[in-house]
């Protein structure tokens, strides 16, 4: 699933580490999201939503081809 | 206390509990070394209690040094209860699982035909060799299957 996270981490000058810390991940998995790798459960998902301030739809972009590829 | 707090202060209390298990067994093989004429000998069990003590010190000794420092104390509580991390362990697991069920099978499948003379019959030495891959082969599936989770998820 396509994400914004990156983009939104560094307007904001934040370090994986520092997001993670916050979000309460390890920092592998902040790596994994950015590189569209790992999608976030939703709990997860809100968490980053939130720090950032936005929807979670603004944050991770679902289409319905992202299920047919899975 | 924070979430972070309760979750070490936790897995502290579980580490006093396998030390105490741990002596209570070093405590029972020694009774049963003093007391008793068994057909082994009694100092596996307190061998046992000793390795067993010794998994819940390194337990208590591993938490208790994280929690001077917030932000490392934070950092290990989330690397633990990371849910990419989680997943991973689980599917890892359920391979090793996979692994060492059909390894099992085997043995157990070659015993049989073994006792009605269809295959050869092994040798007590053989079993353990084979009985000991049966431990080592599953964990390094294991092992590998989160090395390659790791680098591809």
């Amino acid at each position: 699933m396509e994400n914004r996270l990156e983009e939104y981490r560094t307007k904001r000058g934040f370090t994986q580490q520092t997001i993670a810390d916050l979000a309460g991940v390890s920092r592998q998995t902040i790596i994994s999201l950015e590189r569209g790798r790992y999608n976030p459960s939703i709990t997860l998902a809100i968490r980053l939503a939130r720090l950032f301030g936005v929807q979670v739809e603004e944050l991770f972009i679902y289409r319905e081809e992202d299920d047919q590829n899975d | 206390m924070t979430n972070q707090q309760q979750y070490l202060a936790q897995r502290i209390r579980v580490g006093w509990g396998i030390l105490a298990a741990g002596l209570v067994i070093i405590m029972v093989g020694a009774a049963l070394q003093m007391f008793f004429t068994l057909p082994f000998n009694t100092r596996i069990v307190s061998g046992l209690g000793i390795f067993i003590a010794g998994v819940g010190i390194a337990q208590i000794v591993r938490y208790r040094a994280v929690l001077g420092s917030q932000q490392v104390a934070a950092r290990v509580v989330n690397e633990e209860r990371d849910e990419r991390g989680r997943i991973i362990r689980a599917r890892s697991g359920n391979r090793a699982f996979w692994v060492s069920l059909a390894m099992t099978y085997f043995l157990l499948m070659w015993l049989s035909f073994a006792s009605s003379g269809s295959l050869p019959e092994p040798s007590t030495d053989a079993i353990w060799f084979y009985l000991a891959a049966a431990v080592i082969v599953p964990f390094a599936a294991y092992i590998a299957s989160i090395v390659y989770e790791q680098k591809n998820s």
